[in-house]
């Protein structure tokens, strides 16, 4: 390598345009950063594999609008393989006002048998005694204690929107997971039962923990055939296929950003490929020189293609440093956007760092394959006479 | 004396590749901008030409959407003798108590999305004027019987003309095709909304749509459901009603500010490399120039307008690129969810000429920015020096 101090003399004889190009390599790859760890935090949580292991969710096959008789709880419980049986309903409703900034998971649950299947949360303060002690107790998530700087004790009005009450409720246990984000709070469904007796007997999701992957397989089966005929068709699939329904929901968000993705590296090539003829133009003379000085024509090759490598490894060094650095903050610039809900579920993934690095890569030597091809061929005499 | 910039123009013409990267650099990010705006654009534009600024929608107090809401089966009658109400031909009122349910339906891509199946009385269709049944016939009530929106029948399984959309005992009958025009009801499945409650058991409506008199009827109607206090309802008219819907398009327009704006800084670095680039490539041409009579603010003006000219290339290239992309490869309907009520909404791209005029600014951005720099230094060429200098 006895070139690279060559290579890096040549990288900076202009400082403006070297800056200015890794300037424009830098900022589409933040780009590429961010959308690659959304895309990500799109497919991440595989609860089959980092949370609690073998749950299926059971809802109206119908839709999200319609509910389920609550006695198809014991029905379930009593099925084998089935360890634990718990209600989720969505209650929605505002705290404070309707912003997304101020929007979480609210939901009505079971405190006796909410841990048994949610056994992957862990109490962090208080106890689950306290929690179903107080009828209008809520359990809390670390984070979202943290984002409003809650205390234990503290109360919390959330205002109905598809149950018309408004509930207040006193924060007495808080958990914690070991995976992803905790920020959902939970209440006992009975406080919900007292203030509005509609909803007593109707449940929204029924989540099962089952004893191993064979019998989560089969009760998926066999709770929806139990069901079939019935006025309340269900419909049981496991926690990921639960929640890729969700992301599934989004349509072509996946396609649009991965094709964004693509044309943003084209043009990153295209501004560094500009650059890279620039510069090798400006030195055609010089390469005949060096070529007539011995250096050979693989040499000129390794010389211009080693100099947009370095150019864009530079710029790739310092966007991704920058975006390891900068992501907190970012993510905290975020919070009163239109995207805050998309920023939140940014997180640092090595993968997206990777891809990172490989569109550096790609940038550098596309960028200088053409410049140096021309340079490397061109004939001795022809390159001498060149006037700039 | 005037500015060289026939010279200028001349010199983008001799320099072909390196204008032709920039301008294809430039061109490229206004087509990234104008796509994702145009999505954005189709999107917001379904609820910004749903509803009529004289229907009132009647939900529960603090529903954000029919989703949330609930009206009794006793407050109809209450709603419906409201003074101020349209009245159709026959005398009765133009308004009609529906009912809204989320169908999860396959999707003929693959996945699943909510699709909203709404159940509508006698009059519902009078009260949406974009209505209009394109093949089949209108549902007969009490048979189980729906009809679909085409952008809906296009996207999701079953829901062709005479398919069945069935959930276990529930089954229905695709008997029409229908199509509203780009409006919210292009999203929808309508059957008869009596058959409806009956089948999903329900005990209430969701919302009350209804046709006003006039304007001032309206506010009326509205603020009389406002201080009734037995109701706990709120009117809403039906255009707001959608209009507060429109921020589902938010996040994406936001994205394609946010990509638009950063990728323009970095595609005017490119252009200010280039125009460096080509000032220092031409300093004894400049020279010369100042020599044969033209001041520094002239030369500086014909730099930045070559700059210009460089990305108003790029400009109109993207926006030629845009509207190709819009008109060919994204042509078709596409759907995503409504964060307000949860369901599918089924839209087309729609590049508008204000977009298209926003990508021209964007272009014009990037030249002004990538070439005043440039244009400075070749403005402030010292003379002696330049006219020295070799090759």
């Amino acid at each position: 390598m006895k070139f690279l101090s060559l290579i890096f003399k040549n990288v900076f004889r202009k400082k403006t345009r070297t800056i200015l190009t890794i300037g424009s390599i830098i900022l589409p790859l933040l780009i590429i950063c961010i959308m690659g760890s959304f895309l990500k935090a799109l497919d991440a949580p595989d609860p089959a594999e980092t949370r609690g292991m073998f749950r299926i969710v059971t809802r109206h096959k119908v839709g999200f609008t319609n509910d389920l008789p609550i006695s198809y709880v014991e029905r379930i419980r009593q099925l084998d393989g089935a360890l634990a049986v718990t209600t989720f309903d969505w209650f929605g409703g505002t705290y404070i006002d309707n912003s997304a900034r101020n929007f979480f998971a609210r939901f009505a649950v079971e405190p006796e048998t909410f841990l048994q299947v949610f056994d992957d949360a862990k109490v962090t303060r208080g106890s689950i005694d306290d929690w179903m002690s107080d009828r209008a107790g809520a359990l809390v998530g670390e984070d979202l204690m943290k984002k409003y700087g809650w205390r234990m004790g503290d109360q919390i009005v959330l205002v109905g929107d598809i149950y018309p009450v408004a509930l207040q409720l006193t924060i007495r246990t808080v958990y914690g997971v070991s995976y992803g984000g905790s920020d959902g709070l939970f209440f006992n469904r009975k406080y919900l039962e007292e203030a509005l007796p509609s909803f007593e007997g109707t449940v929204g999701t029924i989540w099962t923990k089952c004893r191993d992957a064979e019998a989560a397989n089969r009760l998926s089966d066999e709770i929806d055939r139990i069901f079939e005929n019935s006025p309340y068709p269900t419909i049981t699939e496991s926690e990921k296929a639960f929640q890729m329904g969700f992301v599934s929901m989004l349509g072509n968000v996946k396609l649009l950003i991965t094709s964004l993705g693509i044309i943003i590296v084209l043009v990153i090539i295209l501004i560094a490929a500009n650059t890279m003829a620039l510069s090798a133009r400006e030195r055609v003379r010089e390469i005949a020189v060096l070529r007539t000085l011995g250096f050979t024509r693989r040499m000129i090759l390794v010389l211009i293609l080693g100099e947009s490598l370095t150019l864009a490894l530079i710029g790739g060094f310092l966007g991704l440093g920058g975006f390891i650095l900068g992501l907190k903050p970012f993510k905290a610039s975020l919070m009163d956007t239109p995207i805050s809900g998309f920023a939140s579920a940014i997180m640092l993934f090595p993968e997206v760092l990777l891809v990172g690095l490989g569109v550096t890569v790609l940038v550098g030597l596309l960028s200088g394959l053409g410049p140096a091809i021309r340079a490397s061929q061109r004939p001795i005499t022809e390159g001498l006479r060149h006037m700039g | 004396m005037g500015i060289p910039v026939k010279y200028n123009i001349r010199n983008l013409i001799v320099r072909k590749i390196t204008t032709g990267l920039t301008v294809l650099g430039i061109a490229l990010v206004v087509a990234v901008f104008l796509c994702v705006m145009s999505l954005a654009e189709g999107l917001a534009r379904v609820f910004k030409s749903s509803g009529s600024v004289r229907n009132i929608i009647v939900l529960r107090q603090n529903s954000q959407s029919e989703v949330q809401s609930g009206v009794t089966r006793d407050q109809v009658p209450l709603i419906m003798t409201l003074p101020g109400i349209e009245r159709d031909t026959d005398g009765s009122p133009l308004a009609s108590p529906e009912l809204v349910v989320g169908l999860n339906l396959e999707k003929i891509e693959g996945g699943t999305s909510n699709v909203t199946l709404r159940g509508i009385s006698e009059k519902g269709s009078l009260l949406r004027p974009q209505f209009r049944l394109i093949e089949g016939r209108m549902f007969s009530p009490g048979l189980s019987e729906v009809i679909v929106s085409s952008g809906i029948s296009k996207r999701f399984k079953n829901c062709g003309l005479g398919d069945i959309i069935r959930f276990g005992s529930y089954l229905w009958n695709v008997v029409g095709i229908f199509d509203a025009g780009g409006t919210a009801p292009d999203s929808e499945i309508w059957t008869e909304v009596d058959g409806a409650l009956n089948d999903f058991k329900r005990l209430a409506y969701s919302s009350v749509l209804l046709r006003t008199t006039d304007s001032v009827a309206r506010d009326q109607i509205i603020k009389a459901l406002a201080i009734d206090p037995r109701l706990a309802l709120e009117g809403k008219s039906e255009r707001a009603y959608y209009e507060e819907q429109t921020s589902t398009a938010e996040p994406i327009k936001f994205l394609g500010f946010f990509i638009g704006v950063i990728m323009a800084i970095g595609a005017s670095f490119g252009a200010m490399n280039t125009m460096y680039a080509t000032v220092s490539a031409r300093t004894q041409e400049i020279a010369t120039l100042r020599v044969l009579g033209f001041s520094r603010p002239a030369i500086l003006a014909s730099f930045i307008v070559e700059a210009l000219c460089l990305a108003l290339l790029g400009g109109l290239l993207g926006c030629l690129l845009g509207i190709l992309a819009v008109n060919l490869a994204l042509s078709g309907i596409t759907g995503t969810t409504n964060f307000t009520t949860f369901s599918e909404v089924v839209f087309a791209f729609r590049l508008t000429p204000k977009l298209l005029l926003m990508g021209i600014v964007f272009s014009i951005f990037t030249g002004l920015i990538g070439g005043i720099l440039p244009a400075s230094q070749a403005a402030f060429t010292k003379i002696t020096l330049a006219l020295r200098q070799v090759g």
